[in-house]
């Protein structure tokens, strides 16, 4: 396990690498919340009410913020795998003694992690002149606990997509298709209690819905009942995924044409 | 005792095909067609522990597809093969802790970071002892002359500095083998005699074997003891290096260039003038026949030279020449 530690702490400070450019990018965040602040204040005095579907404006900005956080942090394992299929440096990667799935797992963890922290350090600051103060410690609680989840979940599409590499090279087209299924079926463009009555059960039975909204949703609303039935969803969907995961990587492995020979 | 066994090892790729243009492109998007690419056809071939065994053969003949299935990155379309007693492409992860492998044109440094942050987490990749890293590193630095590079990011170092990093890194665990793809590739004549001295001394000092592919014969005189050339996925030739070079590497080009017009008779005995100009000339000469300095003299004496090269026969050359004495008719 060491050998994992390792590669995600190297991975911190290789991201810390260009620390002008990293700072510039967390600014991003902070031009995402008012854009949507602009937007649901807008909505809100449209609708003329305080809540809709029990959320608040406050509550709203919060809810985007921890979304915003989780797609910023997302891991881009499938962008780093086609790359280092297209370059031929995963004759590297598959000739060293570690698991080369565990390998980018905590290679993403340390790139995606310090991408979050920042986006955070950055971004609460910035809700709170916009909103008002914080989620409650048990919402924060809550929230990295499915966030944690999420991001494995995020994890294990990515790196399905990646593996595709594999066998097609570039990937991007399957990323983007899955960014906007996380976008809206995830709950980022309207969290998912503001769908229709029919739609709801469909979104929290597929896997999107524990990447952003579950998170999100304690995050501002704290429900330990809610809390304890997402987690459980969400792990179920998190070992089926690393399941396929397995299936997918021993197929793919086999099949691997190294570029330059 | 073998370090390496492969017995009828074969490795057959599936290429799209499409055909240019626009019209080709959507034809390939309905009917995709794919076509066999034989990158290598049933190699055979032992090596001993601790040899020196140069694996050359010109661009396309399969050498660094035959490395790839003795890391166990690919898997072989037929056939068996046995490196340190595992098998590649079954036991690549426990392999990997015995063996070191460096591919020319790629990098496995982190070059957004310094050479001895690498150095560092490939010490806990391989499970060593943070001392003994510690330890490795100077011996390491010493030997392949990096000692003021390893705090300097990756990215700003040239292309020989970086390969000397990266040949060391490849031995920080002390391999028993080292797989070596096309090390020299692109580097001058400075840097790769850099890197075949420490490579040299490595086997000499620790007896690590080396598996070398390249497409250059320099590399193969200055570190190889035992040959073999492979050409469309297959052995043409295998045998000592002396042997080789004795045959096959005896003639040798020279390209002259003056710093001012000359008109001279370039003839001599045993050489052939390939080229001749005004401000220069190429010849090819049998060493055997020949000896350099009287081929080198001769040249001199004609005028002020400003630039000088002395080549081997390209491999193609050679392979052609190895195929016309098997097949003299």
């Amino acid at each position: 396990m060491k050998k994992y530690w390792a590669i995600f702490s190297t991975q911190i400070v290789n991201s810390l690498a260009y620390p002008g450019d990293f700072l510039g990018r967390s600014v991003s965040i902070v031009i995402f919340m008012l854009i949507f602040a602009g937007l649901w204040r807008a909505t809100f005095a449209a609708a003329g009410t305080e809540s809709i579907n029990g959320l608040t404006f406050p509550n709203m900005l919060w809810y985007l913020l921890m979304c915003e956080v989780i797609e910023l942090g997302r891991p881009r394992v499938n962008r780093v795998i086609s790359e280092q299929v297209k370059s031929g440096e995963v004759a590297y990667l598959l000739s060293k003694p570690y698991n080369f799935l565990v390998y980018h797992f905590f290679h993403g963890l340390g790139d995606g992690g310090v991408r979050a922290v920042l986006n955070l350090l950055v971004g609460i600051p910035a809700v709170w002149l916009l909103v008002g103060p914080l989620p409650t410690l048990i919402g924060w609680g809550m929230a990295v606990t499915l966030a944690f989840g999420a991001w494995i979940l995020h994890f294990c599409m990515m790196s399905l997509i990646g593996l595709l590499a594999f066998l097609v090279e570039e990937t991007n087209s399957f990323e983007l298709i899955y960014q906007k299924a996380v976008f809206i079926l995830g709950g980022m463009l309207l969290p998912l209690d503001m769908f229709p009555g029919w739609l709801q059960p469909i979104t929290k039975s597929l896997p999107f819905a524990y990447m952003m909204y579950a998170p999100a949703r304690l995050f501002v609303k704290p429900d330990p009942t809610l809390f304890w039935q997402f987690l459980s969803v969400q792990w179920i969907w998190i070992v089926m995924l690393i399941f396929l995961l397995g299936l997918a990587y021993r197929s793919s492995v086999r099949s691997l044409a190294v570029n330059g020979g | 005792m073998s370090s390496i066994t492969v017995t009828n090892l074969q490795k057959t790729f599936r290429a799209k095909r499409k055909a240019a243009g626009l019209g080709g492109s959507l034809r390939a998007l309905v009917r995709p067609q794919y076509s066999s690419v034989e990158a290598v056809r049933g190699l055979s071939f032992q090596m001993e522990a601790g040899e020196l065994l140069g694996f050359i053969g010109p661009n396309g003949a399969g050498k660094s597809t035959t490395i790839k299935m003795l890391t166990g990155i690919l898997h072989p379309s037929a056939g068996e093969a046995s490196v340190l007693g595992f098998t590649p492409w079954k036991d690549r992860q426990k392999l990997a802790y015995h063996i070191g492998t460096v591919f020319g044109q790629r990098q496995q440094l982190w070059v957004h970071l310094p050479a001895i942050d690498t150095f560092m987490l490939f010490g806990k990749i391989y499970e060593l002892d943070d001392k003994d890293v510690k330890r490795r590193i100077g011996f390491l630095s010493e030997a392949f002359e990096i000692q003021d590079l390893l705090e300097t990011p990756v990215r700003k170092l040239s292309l020989g500095q970086r390969m000397r990093c990266e040949v060391a890194a490849s031995l920080l665990h002390r391999p028993k083998l080292l797989l070596l793809d096309e090390p020299s590739i692109g580097l001058d004549v400075v840097a790769k005699q850099h890197i075949r001295d420490a490579i040299r001394r490595m086997n000499q000092e620790e007896g690590v074997g080396v598996l070398l592919t390249s497409h250059d014969a320099g590399d193969l005189e200055a570190m190889c003891k035992r040959v073999i050339i492979v050409n469309h996925g297959q052995i043409v030739y295998e045998d000592k290096v002396s042997n080789l070079k004795r045959k096959y590497l005896a003639s040798k080009m020279v390209e002259v260039r003056y710093a001012e017009q000359v008109s001279r008779d370039f003839h001599l005995d045993g050489v052939e003038v390939l080229k001749v100009g005004h401000y220069g000339v190429k010849l090819r000469f049998d060493t055997h026949q020949t000896p350099v300095q009287k081929v080198l003299s001769h040249l001199t004496e004609a005028g002020d030279v400003v630039d000088i090269t002395i080549s081997d026969p390209p491999l193609e050359e050679v392979i052609a020449r190895i195929y016309q004495e098997a097949n003299p008719t």
